[in-house]
């Protein structure tokens, strides 16, 4: 009978994804602006190091150019979770014999998950008309590949999660455009969109880059440039998990304390 | 001149309504702004320089620009949500009223969240002016006031082709920000560190830095173009013309109105 038990999430992880297919217009419009930032990025870093160690340099733009690609995974807003919160129509969700925090999980996973690979192929393609200069490089190995791709889904999942938290505090302050903004913000910086935080000052990097939100894409970006040894990629992993099980334990508590105290809007 | 006034009064107190609820929303867009100041602080750190720039006089540039920004965007909502004004058809009752139409739309709704961006602007300007020991004569101050409201005009021109193209498709067109939004996150820096096609964008098309930087290099006393002194005077015209022409524009879309509501 386990397999019962999952079928709900697998499928609305299915629906979800399609759904997400069916945006191509957004994704068109989303792929101008990331090729623009993308680009505005690269030249100013360019300008930046100054002709000096054309290897970071080059790592550089590959991370940026990486942040750009998987820049869907960064910031989604479940506009139908939100309009639910504020007209009450959650209270019929909350009827239905699912868990609600898993529920919502996993449509937030599958948003970010299939939206980003969905806009990977232009992006790559990309790659191909911009001047040399301005280009990504591939992976350093194979190996590195595969510890980025692992290391990118869990980054998904952490990402989701964060939005669990932020979701009840939108349910009890009730205001979904403020605080949205200032966690997209918190998030685009710390997980290094605004700037890669391999460039935050060497005695801070123990510090940036174990932080929850360098958990995302930083970490996959780090593996991408540089293949890890076993121990180190396993360790990088553990790190990841365990702010996944942290981050998850915290959004459930929250969701379940908030299910029992739900305060549904309408009348 | 005087509707302006009465609807500014208007929005201020029924923003103030929710004072807690304000306060709130300006340190969180003070929050956002010091972000982005601590992005450029942390790569200043690092580099020490961006082409001829010194981390004090990048500063300056970026403070500029967030300030400018910052009252635009106050400026700007109604004009941000004009959108949703042609979906819903309350711009029919806009056509019905005796008084200017942009000046209706843009009046319809103030942002004084943005004060909180507009400060942090403010004090990285003051900060960086006082670490280069940069000397306000009264033409300075005079031409850093024309910078400010040059870029402010250009940036309302800007946004004003995103609310013209409202009226030909019912959605506005996302590409328009490339321009916006781009052109503050590239013109935070100095645009002669960027390369040609870039600077082309910004200096012809769009003329953002033509109107900026130019005037703000030469107050910083480190002029960017070889250009005699009044071109740099007027160089922040260039935003008054864009905006009267975009105003042009968009009175030809008002008469291409065909109106969505019921």
């Amino acid at each position: 009978m386990r397999t019962r038990k999952w079928t709900p999430y697998a499928s609305v992880f299915r629906l979800r994804a399609r759904l997400e297919t069916q945006y191509r217009a957004a994704a068109l419009g989303g792929l101008v602006t990331q090729a623009f930032f993308g680009s505005v990025l690269v030249c100013l870093y360019t300008a930046l190091f100054d002709g000096n160690d054309p290897r970071a340099l080059q790592e550089t733009v590959t991370y940026v150019w990486l942040q750009q690609m998987f820049f869907r995974m960064l910031l989604n807003n479940d506009s139908e979770l939100n309009g639910l919160i504020m007209t009450g129509g959650i209270a019929y969700t909350m009827i239905r014999p699912i868990d609600q925090h898993a529920y919502w999980m996993m449509r937030e996973l599958a948003t970010r998950l299939v939206g980003a690979l969905m806009r990977l192929i232009p992006m790559v393609l990309l790659q191909f008309i911009l001047p040399a200069s301005m280009r990504m490089t591939l992976p350093e190995s194979p190996v590195a590949l595969m510890q980025f791709m692992v290391s990118l889904v869990l980054g998904a999942v952490i990402l989701s999660e964060i939005s669990g938290v932020r979701d009840v505090v939108i349910m009890k302050t009730l205001d979904t455009r403020g605080i949205s903004a200032m966690i997209n913000l918190i998030q685009m910086i710390f997980s290094g969109n605004i700037i890669p935080l391999t460039l935050f000052p060497d005695k801070a990097q123990a510090l940036i880059r174990y932080q929850p939100f360098a958990q995302a894409l930083d970490a996959p970006s780090r593996m991408y440039l540089h293949a890890q040894s076993a121990p180190e990629w396993l360790f990088n992993l553990s790190v990841q998990l365990g702010w996944i099980v942290l981050i998850a334990g915290l959004g459930r508590l929250l969701w379940a304390r908030q299910m029992n105290r739900m305060t549904v809007q309408g009348g | 001149m005087r509707y302006v006034l009465h609807s500014m009064k208007m929005l201020w107190k029924s923003a103030t309504q929710y004072r807690s609820s304000l306060v709130m929303q300006i340190i969180a867009q003070l929050i956002m702004t010091a972000g982005d100041l601590l992005a450029v602080l942390v790569l200043m750190d690092r580099f020490l320089h961006i082409g001829r720039w010194q981390p004090a006089e990048v500063l300056f540039f970026f403070g500029v620009m967030q300030l400018t920004f910052a009252m635009t965007e106050c400026f700007n909502r109604g004009l941000g949500s004009f959108e949703g004004m042609i979906g819903s058809g309350a711009f029919d009752s806009v056509l019905l009223r005796p008084r200017g139409l942009l000046l209706q739309v843009i009046c319809s709704q103030l942002d004084p969240r943005r004060f909180g961006s507009f400060l942090v602007g403010g004090a990285a300007v003051a900060l960086a002016s006082r670490t280069l020991g940069l000397r306000w004569t009264a033409a300075k101050a005079l031409l850093f006031g024309e910078t400010i409201l040059g870029s402010l005009m250009l940036l309302m021109g800007l946004f004003l082709i995103e609310a013209t193209m409202c009226f030909f498709s019912v959605r506005s067109i996302e590409m328009v920000n490339a321009l916006t939004y781009g052109g503050r996150s590239t013109c935070q820096y100095p645009i002669d560190i960027y390369p040609k096609p870039l600077r082309l964008l910004f200096l012809y098309v769009a003329p953002i830095a033509l109107c900026m930087h130019l005037p703000v290099s030469v107050i910083l006393d480190r002029p960017m173009f070889a250009v005699p002194g009044w071109c740099v005077w007027a160089a922040p015209l260039t935003g008054l013309l864009f905006f009267l022409l975009m105003v042009r524009a968009w009175y030809f879309g008002v008469r291409h109105y065909r109106s969505t509501g019921s």
